[in-house]
């Protein structure tokens, strides 16, 4: 009862507990979701239409476009020859002001968007017309290390998925927004929390966690979508977690690692496994041919003091591969052994067909590294192909965190940050955005603080030195960087491309940017009030083609807030 | 007219309905009010003002008053005696309350370089932008500036060790960064 009572202070509401369930049930019944596109009332969405979504011109049913996560959204209406016609067609604006992070998801006409402090809303997705809101009552321990956000809605079936900052997972009736269940994913005191959203598959909810700032013990876990019981459990951190003594990352440059010491330390202390973080803050790549579940881990706990963590700290800042039915362990590849620079892994992995380097076309992963390099792996083994240019400059690359600060890039936010890439795969291109901000590593000795903040240091941005960002465009069969466009700021939120030639993401300072995929033109850009720092999206309603985006800035870079939801046609449609 | 005497009488069905469940903390709100005020509404720049304090940060802070984590010789024994239970409804009783204005004004000068420092510290990635505070992060905005430039310090100092991140990041700041995020941060809420 007490929690409730300060659940409801915290999300700015007045109303006792009761007076809140008439006016949500009142809300609730009081609206029917209107017919979709194609079929009319359709809500369910069915495990065929997730498998299509690669197909689908209509729907925008996966975070990040389909199980491939290419997002690349196939529909030609908007292209590079009319997308300088493109003008807003509707805003919605959402009770929340404060960074927005999430990928708007549609289905058959309805768009299923979420807030900070996981807040949840159903518009008509061609009008902007509520639905229905759902708000999450939030126990008293929330944790983020970057904001309170969250990125979105997963639909299966007749329900749509949240992690929430309380470390639930909670799923939705769709057509409603009445709370079907919820289950506590890991305890919140310990710092486990969750701002990605889950991905549906074959019956399970698959989620990761946050807390790798935290000393938690990651884990990737799968709950079946109707009773919300655990399926799996995939520990990110295994019990042996000292690895090969890697003494160089997977570009080949040295980490500077004083493996003796931390041999000596590693026989004294033991394995570290307990509190080595390894959250996973991303959807998961799903190949329904194999049934591999692709991911990457972040960084290890605490990011900067690493003597107390002696060893790899496998599989942290790796990409991994699961078995979608067990859980079971497939394979790893772990960029950077022993991390004390959190320049760990966190944007979405990508499956696609790749030049395996003699000539063939193989299975492929990629994923962009906060390090400011895009990975090439083979799917099969997770064995590394090629990396490309780098994308930022490395300047010190891998100099020691000191107690006073050591400068070095690039800073701790990357290259790529949680922001997922978009591929065209007729181009063999993946598009990235990128950061480039000078930080001063700081390093402390210090023990685990038991569920606090742990840090083992700072992580300070450099006033005096000039910040920016780049949007580039990598082959994923040479590693060379086709084009490259500068921004005024460092880049924070994702790329969409589509099979109408153009890429589209948003910047801090509020333009939102329509560029030419294969040449990097700027084609299109649109102010909006507060930064546009999330995935954008596309979908088609009443034969009209739209694209949407939120607006609501970024905490972490401190972009100006908002809480806008925006979408875009053809001018004259 | 006729109205009122039911008004009346629905009214007291209420009072009496109502339970008090701070009543097995009262005597101990008492001895904490000597200090931070009535209802934690601190007047007095030396102690912080508790009212409409985040609950779970209160929680903790009594929790690690309790168990020496957080060493202070005026809290420490306060705590001491503090079951769990007791500990969550103090901290719930605060957070309930309102948050009061101090009406404190930073110069030009402070604020300039609080929001430097701020920018280079990216603290407002926990604090949020209003410094207001959620869950674990204490409410900073409108806080007494003496107190927060006290609580800086020690960080700083490692005088107060029970948030290890926090004395890293005060221990690349300067006096007169601390100085004036104090009072950039006091200011915040105040005409």
């Amino acid at each position: 009862m007490l929690i409730r009572k300060h659940a409801m202070r915290r999300t700015g509401q007045t109303l006792s507990g009761v007076a809140l369930m008439t006016v949500f049930c009142a809300g609730a019944s009081a609206e029917e979701v209107q017919g979709g596109t194609l079929y009319g009332d359709m809500h369910v969405v069915t495990q065929d239409m997730l498998d299509h979504a690669y197909g689908d011109a209509n729907n925008f049913l996966h975070t990040n476009g389909n199980y491939a996560q290419t997002r690349y959204y196939p529909a030609r209406q908007i292209n590079r020859e009319n997308v300088h016609t493109l003008e807003k067609a509707w805003v919605f604006e959402t009770e929340v002001v404060e960074s927005m992070e999430t990928t708007p998801i549609v289905v058959n006409g309805i768009m299923y968007v979420t807030t900070a402090f996981n807040h949840v809303y159903a518009l008509n997705a061609e009008t902007g017309e509520q639905l229905w809101h759902f708000k999450h009552e939030m126990g008293p321990i929330t944790t983020y290390c970057c904001g309170p956000n969250n990125r979105g809605v997963f639909p299966y079936g007749d329900k749509v998925y949240m992690g929430t900052l309380d470390a639930k997972l909670v799923a939705l009736n769709a057509k409603t927004g009445e709370k079907a269940w919820e289950v506590e994913l890991a305890d919140p005191e310990l710092g486990y929390s969750e701002t990605m959203a889950p991905t549906a598959v074959d019956g399970k909810i698959l989620i990761g966690t946050n807390g790798g700032e935290y000393g938690i013990r990651g884990f990737v876990k799968a709950y079946d979508a109707e009773t919300g019981e655990l399926v799996w459990n995939f520990d990110t951190v295994p019990e042996d977690s000292k690895g090969v003594w890697a003494t160089h990352d997977a570009t080949g440059r040295d980490m500077m690692r004083d493996i003796t010491a931390e041999r000596v330390a590693y026989e004294k202390n033991g394995d570290p496994y307990k509190t080595l973080g390894g959250g996973v803050w991303q959807n998961m790549a799903v190949d329904r041919e194999t049934g591999m579940v692709y991911f990457v881990v972040g960084n290890p706990s605490p990011d900067l003091y690493g003597a107390i963590r002696p060893g790899d700290n496998l599989y942290t800042d790796s990409l991994v591969a699961v078995d979608l039915e067990t859980g079971s362990y497939q394979c790893h590849f772990q960029y950077i052994a022993h991390d004390v620079w959190d320049l760990d892994a966190v944007s979405p992995p990508i499956i696609t067909m790749v030049d395996d380097g003699a000539g063939n076309q193989v299975k492929g992963i990629l994923h962009g590294g906060k390090t400011g390099y895009v990975y090439v792996h083979r799917a099969d083994d997770c064995s590394l192909i090629r990396f490309s240019d780098p994308m930022v400059s490395q300047t010190g690359r891998w100099t020691l965190p000191t107690k006073d600060g050591a400068p070095m890039l690039p800073g701790a936010n990357g290259g790529v940050e949680w922001s997922p890439m978009a591929i065209d795969p007729s181009l063999n291109l993946a598009y990235a955005i990128n950061l480039h901000q000078p930080m001063t590593y700081h390093v402390e000795e210090t023990p685990y603080p038991e569920g606090k903040l742990w840090l083992g240091g700072a992580f300070k941005v450099i006033a005096t030195e000039q910040q920016w960002g780049n949007v580039s465009a990598v082959d994923y069969n040479t590693g060379k960087i086709r084009w490259k466009a500068k921004t005024e700021q460092p880049m924070i939120g994702g790329v969409l491309a589509t099979g109408g030639g153009i890429v589209l993401t948003g910047e801090g300072n509020g333009l939102f940017k329509a560029y030419d995929s294969a040449s990097g033109e700027i084609l299109w850009q649109y102010k909006a009030k507060a930064g546009v720092n999330a995935p954008p999206a596309s979908y088609n309603v009443g034969g009209n083609q739209y694209i949407v985006v939120a607006a609501g800035g970024n905490v972490q870079l401190n972009y100006p807030r908002g809480n806008e939801i925006i979408a875009f046609k053809l001018a004259g449609r | 007219m006729r109205l009122l005497p039911l008004v009346f009488a629905l009214l007291g069905l209420t009072a009496q309905a109502e339970e008090d469940v701070f009543a097995p903390v009262r005597e101990q709100l008492q001895t904490c009010f000597s200090c931070h005020g009535e209802e934690g509404a601190s007047t007095n720049p030396e102690y912080p003002i508790l009212a409409g304090q985040e609950f779970y940060y209160l929680y903790v802070q009594l929790k690690d008053y309790k168990s020496g984590l957080r060493d202070n010789p005026i809290m420490g024994p306060m705590a001491s005696g503090l079951e769990k239970a007791e500990m969550k409804l103090l901290a719930e009783y605060f957070s309930e309350q309102a948050w009061p204005s101090i009406d404190y004004q930073a110069t030009p000068e402070q604020r300039q370089i609080a929001l430097s420092s701020i920018s280079a510290g990216q603290c407002v990635a926990c604090h949020l932008s209003g410094f207001e505070g959620n869950s674990r992060v204490p409410r900073a905005a409108g806080q007494h500036p003496q107190y927060l430039e006290l609580t800086l310090r020690n960080f700083k100092t490692k005088a107060r060790n029970n948030s290890p991140s926090k004395s890293s990041l005060m221990g690349s700041m300067s006096d007169e960064e601390i100085v004036g995020v104090a009072a950039y941060l006091g200011a915040l809420g105040s005409n």
